[in-house]
């Protein structure tokens, strides 16, 4: 599992795996597809854009994140497919995010997955 | 399969307790088994969940609580499934003496969270999470109820008022029990005004930390012969799991374990949602309490807020939800509250409900999450 954690804080990439079974692309590690079970799962590099499909802006925050509160954490549907959660920093309050806004992954110092608001166009499927 | 009972069960007062968990789950397994009519000695296993037991320096607190009252012999395990840790382990005490393996079982879930600050708390409670994936993220456990929230909101627009209808009805319900931490009603001015926590999420949407203690005793028909209380008789007794990560869900509206669970529940007593007269539902946040009623069956997707608002849920509703004011307002002593639902359900067919029956009630159905949905208990119980 460490792996994915270096793919975010090292490589700067979010890694994933491909299900040749069912399809499923999924951002958590797992020895086999949590959709249909299939356990030859293929290592996937996932697109680093994507647009919000949830968020909340947390006033109150864990002890990871004491000192970045309000933030927000967003769940971001990839291009080319898959899911994964994230944190954002600039987003200070519920009217600066709203459901379908293009995030990038932007790697920094913290550890996790960070996203930022993104201008550029949708990554070509 | 042998017909099982419960035929005991008691809480202490929700909110702060001087003593310590082992000793508040001890005072309240007494009871309940006094309660029963049976004796410690007729015990044949002790189930015990204390998800944060860590936090007092305390761990196998089972074979502690068996010696304090007196069946040191008696053995126990502890079950851990988040906040559904003791309907977890009624789970298992219905296995074992409807399964006849054991004639008598005591079920007690305990959490002390109280000398704990909040910040602390808060990070313990996100440790139910999928920390790699959604802690380390930024996630806490009011964040991810709050992201279903949003998700809820932007399929089926809302104003605040209808998660305040939640808030406001189960204070009011908890006003009424004196196992509440809040017996205070709230005003919907007090609930708007109240701090955004997670948004939409203020803190009034939130449960609270609890501590609190609550036992039920778990009997088989033929063993307990003629009961001295009135028994609540398992129809069903199912438990479901589901992905934990929201980044791998189908979709966000609602948790499929719920659906699950309950989905084999009615299966198992052969029932349908028509037939329950009262639920207790986990509502550890309001929006939980909505997504509860459209996963358990009993209200169509998008419909539970509207359900709130008009008062079907009231305790004189047509769909009572909540008579004991619900994590929301009785409060969550994590591991205390599947058998504290169960306690409810209890007093409600005992006439021990004093200013909050749900009046005629036959049947009823206890659900019970743990964490945002990686594991979910779903109970249906009737009178005799």
């Amino acid at each position: 599992m460490q792996e994915f954690v270096h793919g975010y804080e090292e490589e700067q990439r979010l890694r994933g795996f491909r299900c040749p079974n069912c399809g499923l692309i999924t951002a958590t590690w797992a020895l086999a597809c949590p959709r249909c079970g299939r356990a030859d799962l293929e290592e996937a590099v996932l697109a680093d854009r994507g647009a919000v499909v949830a968020f909340t802006v947390l006033s109150v925050p864990g002890d990871d994140f004491l000192n970045d509160a309000p933030y927000a954490y967003v769940v971001v549907e990839l291009d080319g497919g898959g899911r994964i959660t994230g944190w954002m920093p600039s987003v200070k309050s519920e009217a600066d995010l709203a459901i379908g806004t293009r995030v990038r992954f932007a790697p920094s110092y913290k550890p996790g997955v960070q996203f930022v608001k993104d201008a550029g166009p949708a990554a070509p499927g | 399969m042998r017909e099982a009972w419960v035929v005991g069960g008691a809480s202490n007062r929700f909110g702060k307790m001087k003593e310590t968990g082992r000793e508040a789950a001890t005072r309240v397994a007494f009871e309940a088994i006094q309660q029963s009519g049976l004796e410690p000695k007729d015990i044949g296993y002790t189930f015990v969940s204390n998800c944060f037991g860590f936090t007092e320096k305390q761990g196998h607190v089972g074979p502690l609580i068996n010696g304090g009252l007196g069946i040191p012999d008696v053995p126990s395990c502890t079950i851990e499934s988040a906040c559904s840790s003791s309907s977890a382990g009624l789970h298992e005490a219905f296995v074992q003496v409807a399964g006849g393996f054991i004639d008598a079982a005591l079920v007690v879930g305990v959490e002390k969270l109280s000398h704990l600050d909040t910040l602390t708390a808060t990070s313990y409670f996100a440790e139910a999470a999928d920390y790699a994936f959604e802690t380390k993220n930024g996630a806490t456990f009011p964040g991810l109820y709050a992201t279903l929230a949003n998700a809820y909101q932007k399929a089926f627009p809302m104003k605040p008022e209808v998660l305040g209808a939640v808030a406001i009805k189960n204070h009011a319900n908890a006003a009424r029990n004196p196992h509440a931490q809040f017996q205070r009603e709230i005003s919907m001015e007090t609930y708007l005004n109240s701090p955004m926590i997670a948004s939409p999420l203020r803190l009034y949407d939130c449960c609270p930390f609890s501590d609190g203690a609550a036992a039920v005793v778990v009997a088989a028909k033929e063993f307990v012969g003629k009961p001295t209380t009135e028994p609540l008789v398992f129809r069903a007794s199912a438990r479901a799991g589901s992905i934990t990560e929201m980044q791998d869900r189908p979709d966000l509206l609602g948790l499929p374990a719920s659906r699950t669970a309950a989905q084999k529940a009615f299966r198992q007593a052969g029932m349908e949602p028509k037939q329950i007269d009262f639920l207790e539902v986990h509502d550890c946040f309001t929006i939980a309490e909505l997504l509860a009623l459209e996963d358990l069956g009993f209200l169509p997707r998008g419909h539970a807020g509207a359900a709130e608002v008009d008062g079907v849920t009231a305790r004189d509703g047509k769909l009572p939800v909540n008579p004991s004011g619900g994590l929301k307002a009785k409060g969550h002593p994590v591991s205390a509250t599947g058998a504290s639902q169960v306690v409810e359900i209890f007093e409600q067919f005992n006439g021990l409900a004093k200013g909050r029956e749900v009046p005629h009630a036959e049947t009823a159905l206890a659900h019970n999450v743990g964490a945002t949905g990686g594991s979910c208990s779903v109970h249906i119980f009737s009178r005799r």
